[in-house]
């Protein structure tokens, strides 16, 4: 581990808490643990002053409202400047925009552009035009590709090697956001790697199925190493990045206090489920990683045709390790993961029961 | 004749001579080994293939050195996809006389892995250090007196700016009092263990090539050699140590008849480079920085390379026309390299009738992606300390200016278009009581009573560090364990 002297000591006191707070991305799976967090009583990181929330159509401002009766929705795109002038109309200038608009399972690959390149490149241009505060950008690990060995570690500062659209795109939305930087806006930028928890979508519910039924697909001897974060985990990096003064053009990895190997992975999901009161089959598909490699040529191939397949997208990366180290989040912000693996799978859990979800 | 009128030195022209020890190669290992062995009252012949080059005599790191210290005037290729280029000292003194002379003790980690994973008897860390405590004084190493050279200082400055690992490397270097950085003198073998040697009452013979060993059974009883007048000649000994490098200790081994497990586990530090121009002169032709970034240690590592004119335009041969312009500001342009352990296989293969052997060495995977990974990564170091503008060395190698270009390295690089070389050899004739090793734990050829190897082609694998402390410290310890067990002819 790095030296034991945190930099934030040396740092001034934090950025007090904004007047408003805008949240773009709203009615998306992180968007609403935002909103539930920021603006409810069981909320951790409750504030006073207006929240302000971007959606795309009076469905998603239903779904938002249903996690919090204190936001104001407005309907627009980033892929729309106009609707976001109308976004950050007559906010304060102590007014922080939180961006986690993006498109990671898109129909088409050019969808992966035109939210999260143009999308980000309009956001962070309205925040500047507007003068306000910060913005915090919620980038992805997918710019910086997979990890060269399973032993390698993601440090703060890597070199861009994005993997396929995904990557592309958001690779292109940070440089878009550091090009307003370079001009004056205030903006950091917050890395997430595969996250977990309460509100995911029907995807993560795959996932444990697939694991509950012993078919979650390892390649090779499942030594790969991934970093994960839980979702609360997450938004706690986020509130850290957003109030954490100096740190403009900067990149954090916000993830779990450590990444864990496929079979680590494995395991412990199985075993939340179990202490769940699930049956859970023991076991993995074991696949060679040549499988998986065909998978990434494959998923290469389809986008080069401006389509996207998720399944191989997924099964492609799945043969790499995504390993980062949250040092720099840890002693610059004074991020401190409070779930781990165990715990944050046990949660996730217990909301899909409570959802009526079938796992 | 006192010991002051013997030369030091004399080139091989006797057709017969007789000695207690031969050792061949005059190197970090053959050195040291003749050293200790002739301090300790035996009767020691170094043989050395090379002559004997006078530091001083030829500019370091320049073309004239390699035609002079280097084998093959600098370059030999070890075949496979891609090919790995890698030179070797062929000299008084071998790779001690041209290398970087940055030093390293083998890491504790690495000294228990190779402990436990090849059944070293009797390597015990506490006596590895002290021995090296002994070398350091003896090798005089010790870091620059003042400020490094501005191409060290890149790569501090821009590990700094990235919060990667990074430190000075000592070197075994003496300099005078109030000296800098440019006014070191290398405490190479010429200069240290092979006038200790011959103190001791050691012969020193050069220009002299070992054709084979003869064995009968179990024993090695004499070796044939050319000698510098291109006659043929006999030298007799009692015990022989063959320390003539990674790839010319097998190669004597297999020409002499001794083939199980020698040569077939060849390990280097395969290496990839880049130029950086920056806008300043950093440019420092006869020295290398002593800088070097261990943030990725040890599966990545990087430093300077030496960035004479000539290194410089080889560094961006690659991409000539792209790039060429570069070497006419070649006084702010440094080289840099990103060096890997590798976790390949290499063998060295001697071949009836051909002087050299066949080499050859084939990358992983999970090699080839930390030689793209540490390219990246060290043109990102590049840009942070500075750099207007990165030529990462490889065919249709992107310019690089800003952050985002790295995303078109890391797309284009493939090994099989870039020069990947190394300078680290060994392994290949690796000790330990493992099955898979050829000498046993102090250096003993298997089957063999009076053979042994001490020289880089016994360490286990590659140390992931600058190899020649590992090599001496071993070679310290086997000649200590030699002595123990063996007395002087009276």
């Amino acid at each position: 581990m790095r030296a034991a002297l945190s930099k934030r000591t040396l740092l001034v006191a934090d950025y007090s808490l904004p007047s408003a707070t805008v949240v773009t991305g709203a009615a998306g799976w992180l968007g609403r643990a935002l909103v539930h967090h920021l603006s409810t009583d069981s909320g951790a990181y409750k504030r006073d002053g207006v929240l302000r929330a971007l959606v795309l159509n009076e469905q998603e401002a239903q779904a938002v409202r249903d996690v919090s009766t204190n936001v104001e929705t407005v309907i627009g795109s980033v892929t729309d400047p106009r609707s976001l002038e109308r976004l950050l109309d007559g906010l304060p200038a102590d007014t922080d925009v939180i961006h986690t608009a993006g498109v990671i399972h898109p129909g088409k690959v050019s969808d992966f552009f035109d939210v999260n390149t143009t999308g980000a490149a309009n956001m962070a241009s309205a925040v500047h035009r507007a003068g306000l505060r910060r913005m915090v950008h919620v980038s992805s690990n997918s710019p910086f590709g997979t990890n060269p060995s399973e032993l390698d570690t993601f440090r703060a500062h890597e070199p861009y090697n994005p993997y396929l659209g995904y990557g592309k795109s958001k690779m292109q939305g940070e440089l878009a956001v550091l090009a307003q930087v370079e001009q004056g806006l205030d903006a950091v930028i917050v890395r997430p790697p595969w996250f977990y928890g309460p509100l995911q979508p029907p995807r993560q519910t795959t996932f444990f199925r697939m694991v509950r039924s012993g078919k979650f697909p390892k390649f090779g001897a499942g030594n790969q190493r991934r970093s994960m974060v839980f979702v609360d985990n997450l938004v706690q990096g986020i509130v850290r990045a957003e109030l954490t003064p100096n740190t403009s053009g900067r990149g954090y990895w916000i993830a779990d206090a450590r990444p864990y190997t496929v079979n680590e992975i494995i395991d412990t999901v199985g075993r939340a489920l179990r202490d769940e009161g699930y049956d859970v089959k023991p076991g993995a598909m074991k696949l060679p990683v040549f499988a998986g490699r065909i998978a990434e040529r494959a998923d290469r191939l389809i986008q080069g045709t401006g389509r996207y397949q998720q399944q191989l997208h997924v099964m492609g990366e799945m043969t790499h390790s995504i390993a980062c180290d949250i040092d720099a989040a840890r002693e610059e912000l004074g991020y401190d993961p409070q779930f781990e693996l165990y715990d944050g799978m046990r949660r996730s859990i217990q909301w899909c029961r409570a959802e009526g979800l079938e796992l | 004749m006192s010991e002051q009128d013997i030369p030091i030195h004399s080139p091989a022209i006797e057709s017969l001579y007789d000695t207690e020890i031969l050792v061949i190669g005059s190197g970090a290992g053959g050195a040291t080994t003749a050293a200790l062995l002739a301090e300790a009252g035996f009767d020691v012949l170094v043989v050395e293939e090379g002559a004997w080059v006078e530091q001083g005599s030829v500019v370091p790191f320049s073309l004239e050195q390699m035609n002079q210290q280097y084998r093959s005037a600098g370059v030999t290729v070890a075949l496979g996809l891609p090919s790995i280029a890698y030179t070797e000292g062929r000299c008084a003194g071998g790779g001690t006389e041209v290398n970087s002379g940055l030093y390293r003790r083998p890491p504790a980690e690495l000294l228990e892995r190779w402990r436990t994973q090849y059944h070293i008897r009797d390597l015990d860390p506490d006596e590895m250090y002290a021995i090296a405590h002994e070398l350091e004084t003896a090798l005089n190493v010790t870091t620059v007196p003042g400020q490094v050279s501005a191409p060290s200082m890149v790569l501090h400055r821009g590990a700094e700016a990235l919060s990667w690992e990074n430190s000075e490397s000592p070197r075994w270097m003496k300099y005078p009092p109030g000296g800098n950085a440019a006014s070191g003198q290398r405490q190479s073998m010429t200069r240290t263990y092979l006038p200790r040697a011959h103190r001791a009452g050691a012969r020193i013979i050069t220009q002299c090539r070992v054709r084979k060993l003869v064995i009968n059974g179990t024993s090695a009883s004499q070796a044939d050699v050319v000698l510098a007048n291109g006659m043929p000649g006999r030298i007799r000994f009692r015990h022989v140590f063959v320390c003539g490098g990674a790839i010319h200790t097998p190669a004597l081994l297999q020409r002499s008849g001794l083939h199980e497990r020698i040569g077939d586990t060849l390990a280097v530090h395969p290496t990839v480079k880049l130029a950086a121009r920056f806008p300043e002169a950093i440019n420092v032709p006869d020295d290398v920085p002593v800088h070097q970034v261990k943030e990725f240690a040890p599966e990545i590592s990087f430093g300077g390379s030496a960035s004479n004119p000539g290194l410089v335009a080889m560094a961006l041969a690659d991409n000539w026309t792209e790039f060429g312009h570069a070497v006419n500001e070649w006084q702010r342009v440094s080289v840099y390299y990103a060096a890997i352990t590798s976790q390949g296989k290499g063998r060295v293969k001697a071949i009836p009738g051909m002087r050299d052997p066949l080499v050859t060495y084939h990358l992983t995977g999970r090699d080839k992606q930390l030689l793209r990974s540490g390219l990246s990564r060290l043109t990102l170091l590049m840009l942070a300390a500075g750099a207007n503008e990165v030529y990462p060395s490889y065919r249709g190698a992107p310019l690089v200016r800003t952050p985002g270009d790295i995303s078109n390295l890391q797309h284009s690089f493939a090994t099989t278009k870039a020069t990947v070389m190394t300078v680290h050899l060994c392994s290949t004739v690796p000790i330990g009581e493992h099955p898979r090793c050829a000498a046993n734990s102090f250096g003993q050829v298997r089957g063999m009573k009076n053979v042994w190897v001490n020289d880089a082609s016994m360490l286990p694998d590659a140390p992931g560090v600058n190899p020649q402390g590992s090599v001496q410290a071993f070679a310290v310890r086997n000649a200590r364990r030699f002595i123990e067990t063996n007395s002087p002819r009276g």
